[in-house]
């Protein structure tokens, strides 16, 4: 259970910030906002789930 | 005079011969350029993505298509709930864990089938017996990106799903091992590529803007 721990609270993460978005666009209509938690979003899934450090990591298997 | 065969001189014409392009790669050389390659094939993808993005901004200003937002919550969260299928079957194949991969991957291909016919039923209108859609591809400038958009993603969901389908299939036969699954994140990272281009085009077709009455 352990290892999926991380992706338990970056799914997390990111349906909390879903919801955010969902709300702001019903109040402010801001395009920054949205944009940025979007930008924020995609920097969760491609760091956490698309492991992109591990182009740079030591080599390894998989 | 032929010169005598010992470790040393084995491994200076062993390292001769890499430099020249006939040796072996080892599997940790070739995951690392795959992964290079899949990478530099993802920037190539965001070229295209963003031109339609830019597309949506240059066309629709701060207006947007006449979209049901609930919908769109809805499938956006049926895509990340995909998306975490896909992270925990990538994970169980790392550790070896082949029925937990199994049915993740069962899980990650619903999801996305129920987040494509979700798209087709509600944005395009294809069943009108079950959701009377207004736009279309010919309409006006609105159906034309919102089809452009969503059928472009579509289209690379389809692909995602085979692929998983075929990982799927490659592991029940044995294929990967835990230290050797380079297909299987291939498909995974290619899923959550999928998911990223989302999370733009979601705010883009469904929440920036005033919708505007057809």
């Amino acid at each position: 259970m352990g290892h999926y721990r991380t992706g338990i609270l970056i799914v997390f993460l990111l349906a909390l910030l879903t919801g955010v978005e969902f709300f702001i666009a019903l109040a402010t209509q801001s395009v920054v906002f949205l944009m940025l938690i979007a930008a924020a979003k995609a920097i969760l899934v491609i760091w956490f789930f698309m492991h992109v450090k591990r182009l740079w990591a030591p080599e390894e298997s998989h | 005079m032929a010169a005598a065969t010992t470790p040393i001189t084995k491994s200076i014409h062993v390292e001769a011969h890499d430099v020249h392009g006939g040796g072996q790669e080892t599997y940790a050389e070739r995951l690392r350029m795959n992964r290079l390659g899949m990478w530099l094939f993802f920037i190539s993808e965001a070229f295209l993505f963003g031109a339609l993005l830019a597309t949506r901004f240059y066309l629709w200003g701060n207006t947007r298509a006449e979209v049901d937002q609930v919908v769109g919550l809805i499938i956006t969260s049926v895509l990340l709930l995909s998306s975490a299928a896909m992270y925990t079957a990538d994970v169980a194949a790392e550790h070896g864990q082949w029925k937990v991969f199994s049915v993740a991957s069962w899980v990650t291909m619903i999801l996305g089938a129920v987040f494509f016919f979700g798209v087709v039923i509600f944005e395009w209108g294809l069943f009108p017996q079950i959701y009377k859609g207004h736009l279309t591809p010919w309409g006006d400038k609105y159906g034309a990106v919102v089809f452009a958009m969503t059928g472009m993603h579509a289209l690379h969901v389809i692909s995602g799903i085979v692929l998983i389908f075929i990982m799927w299939r490659l592991a029940r036969k044995k294929h990967f091992t835990a230290e050797r699954h380079w297909g299987i994140e291939a498909a995974a990272i290619y899923w959550h590529y999928v998911d990223v281009v989302w999370i733009f085009f979601y705010p883009a077709l469904y929440l920036i803007g005033t919708a505007v009455h057809h």
